[in-house]
């Protein structure tokens, strides 16, 4: 084959044009936009307690459609009831695409709905998407998940802590397995700011046995669907099985698969799981789950709800911008499987005088 | 700007023969961009905040931009009777190297910029000329590139960032993010907020590939090579080249298409162009490119792409829920091809009654 002048030459041209076109790549001589967000807050009195939610609409976006969500619509139907909220929406078309998301966003916003609670589909972006709303004058709460680094554009972070959750399934799967043996890591996308900080957690509590474990392997990118995750176990089980003592699965779908691998080849590893899903509840009875690590995803939306209320009023304002609160995670074992929820109930309602005392400003 | 080596199937060689020509609202073209145009106006009316320049349109048409270039980038590929599966890693690859550019080099943007598609470029080659020398199905080799970029792409940025993305911003990409046509003035006439400075690279594209297929002889070449192959050979056709063209070519669209996600979210990561394959598909067929090679539309790719936007951002704007939003949008676009059909074989009828 010759040198492709011919063939290269269109590419060359088309690169240059490019380049050329981009030198400049945005103009503007008009005058920027007036800021959208008041000064300052206008103090109405009463509080933390609401006084007027009426004309305030929330919207609470996640990353997509995912169990550990759904706990959000009926949390913040309940929000819209008892603070007497204009609206509030649960939306979840946002397909785990940062750029779907941030279209769904701003069409929320041309609906009228005027306050956010989001769950950022890339950790690393979504500061970008708190910056654009505040910009036009909405108050933003990242709920589920903080952005990745250590600044945070939005108003507050009200989420899990994932490392100390991770840390927390850890210490509790290798206190299961008597403080010495082999584990294994079940997680979700590797390119993940969140995934990278549940390994670090498993690995901080693997670190602190003094060698005592080994952590045999960290699986990653399983957590897609479910039978995904059940070919990837049923594999791991099929290969090493013999060697491993225990499981810490820090995404839904690898610990349901876990649940499922353990039942099914008798195996004696101690599994410990996230959230509180039917089946790993059941797997908990039964014995086949040693622990799970429980979040907060109601508190979240009740919580987030109702400052976002209160900040959209400019009743409040927020002491520190983009301070960041651990919604809670708490293990559940058989011991404590029937009682857990009033555990949650009592650490929401902590969290909303938390709120009330230390992270909020009122008039 | 449809460039076809054959007349369009829809033509017949009768009607051809008898010197009768199709109606001017036969064309694609004009039956898309009434649809478009149609519908806009419909969401309109349903919801007058549809037609929010800022909240709604602005987002639109960023979004319609990047994928029209990813369904330029698979347009291209087409256009040699060939597709790139890789279409969504290539523009990660590219977007991959722009990020290092920045936060390792320090370059500036436009240096990045050109270090992406200089890498999305050579992808492109790589795939092109395996396809040409191997003479494996374009279909199997670019499926296997996806594959090897999947793994390359995560293990470089599991290796070299902690949260899986560069996150460095050069100075101007948050302005080429968030600059519309209002930033820019003359005297007291400034442009509509609604367009983004971003859709200034969709327009080099399309400038750039309509003078490639309509006015140059290897534009001709690289649509005979996709219409007959053999007959192309036979010709003088340098086939093989022309195959490495149009990859070097994909490969370059599909990083440029990278870059303009990364610029629209913020930072370059490991997931750009994860949803890029069914849309660079969607785009280019809706505007009439055959999937068969030797017929592209380079106008029809943006409305192609145009109208499953607005279908999308409509829905959107009703607020139709998951479970319906997916079957509302192949429901409507259904609709809309039907009616594409229907209005070609009602004008044929037309013009056969005539003669």
């Amino acid at each position: 084959m010759r040198f492709p002048t011919r063939s290269v030459l269109p590419g060359v041209l088309a690169v240059t044009l490019l380049a050329a076109g981009s030198a400049a790549c945005t103009y503007r001589n008009a005058p920027g936009p007036a800021a959208g967000q008041a000064s300052a807050a206008q103090r109405s009195g009463g509080g933390a307690d609401l006084v007027d939610g009426s004309k305030t609409k929330v919207a609470l976006v996640p990353g997509g459609a995912h169990p550990y969500f759904q706990p959000w619509k009926t949390a913040g139907a309940v929000a819209k009831k008892t603070y007497g909220l204009g609206d509030v929406t649960f939306d979840e078309t946002a397909e785990w695409d940062q750029q779907k998301q941030n279209n769904l966003l701003s069409t929320l916003a041309a609906r009228g709905y005027n306050a956010f609670g989001i769950f950022g589909v890339s950790p690393t972006d979504i500061n970008t998407t708190f910056a654009d709303l505040k910009s036009q004058g909405f108050p933003v709460a990242s709920l589920g998940s903080c952005p990745a680094g250590s600044t945070d554009e939005a108003d507050f972070c009200l989420s899990t802590d994932v490392e100390l959750a991770a840390y927390k399934a850890a210490k509790a799967a290798i206190d299961a397995m008597g403080g010495k043996g082999t584990l294994v890591h079940l997680t979700g996308n590797n390119v993940d700011a969140n995934t990278q900080l549940r390994i670090k957690g498993v690995a901080r509590a693997v670190k602190e046995s003094d060698g005592e474990v080994k952590l045999l392997q960290t699986v990653t990118d399983i957590d897609t669907d479910l039978q995904t995750a059940q070919k990837a176990v049923s594999d791991l089980m099929a290969a090493k099985g013999g060697q491993i003592t225990g499981i810490v699965a820090t995404a839904y779908n690898p610990a349901v698969a876990a649940d499922d691998a353990v039942k099914s080849s008798g195996s004696k590893a101690k599994v410990i799981a996230i959230d509180d899903d039917a089946k790993i509840l059941s797997g908990i009875k039964q014995g086949t789950v040693t622990a799970t690590v429980v979040q907060n995803p109601v508190g979240q939306a009740e919580i987030g709800t109702w400052a976002l209320a209160l900040l959209q009023t400019k009743q409040c304002t927020v002491r520190d911008p983009g301070v960041k609160v651990d919604s809670g995670s708490f293990v559940v074992t058989k011991a404590n499987v029937d009682g857990y929820d009033k555990a949650r109930q009592a650490k929401t309602a902590e969290l909303k005088t938390e709120f009330a005392d230390k992270y909020l400003s009122c008039g | 700007m449809t460039t076809s080596v054959s007349p369009p199937e829809t033509v017949p060689a009768q009607e051809r023969t008898a010197g009768h020509r199709m109606p001017f609202w036969v064309n694609q073209r004009l039956g898309l961009l009434v649809l478009v145009i149609a519908l806009s106006m419909l969401f309109g009316v349903l919801r007058p905040a549809f037609l929010d320049q800022r909240l709604v349109l602005f987002p639109l048409l960023r979004d319609v931009a990047t994928l029209t270039v990813v369904a330029l980038a698979q347009m291209v590929a087409l256009s040699v009777g060939h597709m790139n599966l890789a279409v969504g890693r290539m523009a990660a690859f590219g977007a991959m190297f722009a990020g290092i550019g920045y936060d390792r080099l320090h370059l500036p943007m436009q240096a990045g910029l050109l270090l992406c598609l200089a890498a999305g470029a050579a992808i492109g080659a790589v795939t092109g000329w395996l396809i040409a020398r191997t003479g494996v199905s374009s279909f199997v080799v670019t499926l296997a590139m996806d594959f090897a970029l999947l793994g390359l792409v995560s293990l470089m940025y599991s290796g070299l960032t902690e949260d899986a993305a560069f996150t460095t911003r050069p100075a101007g990409i948050d302005a080429l993010r968030s600059y519309s046509l209002a930033d820019i003035c003359v005297g007291p006439l400034c442009g509509s907020p609604a367009v983004p400075q971003l859709a200034q690279f969709t327009v080099f594209a399309m400038l750039g590939l309509g003078f490639l297929y309509g006015c140059t002889r290897i534009g001709r070449e690289l649509l005979l090579t996709g219409a007959i192959p053999a007959a192309a050979e036979l010709s003088g056709i340098p086939t093989g080249r022309r195959v490495l063209l149009a990859h070097t070519l994909s490969g370059l669209l599909a990083a440029l298409a990278g870059f303009m996600a990364a610029a629209g979210t913020g930072t370059f990561r490991a997931s750009i162009g994860d949803d890029f394959m069914l849309p660079s598909f969607l785009g280019a067929v809706l505007g009439g490119t055959l999937l068969t090679g030797g017929v592209v539309s380079v106008l029809g790719t943006l409305l192609g792409t145009a109208l499953v936007g607005v279908i999308r951002k409509g829905l959107d704007l009703l607020g139709v829920g998951l479970e319906s939003l997916n079957i509302y949008l192949g429901c409507i676009l259904l609709l809309a091809l039907s009616a594409d059909r229907i209005r070609t074989v009602v004008s044929y009828r037309k013009v056969v009654r005539s003669t």
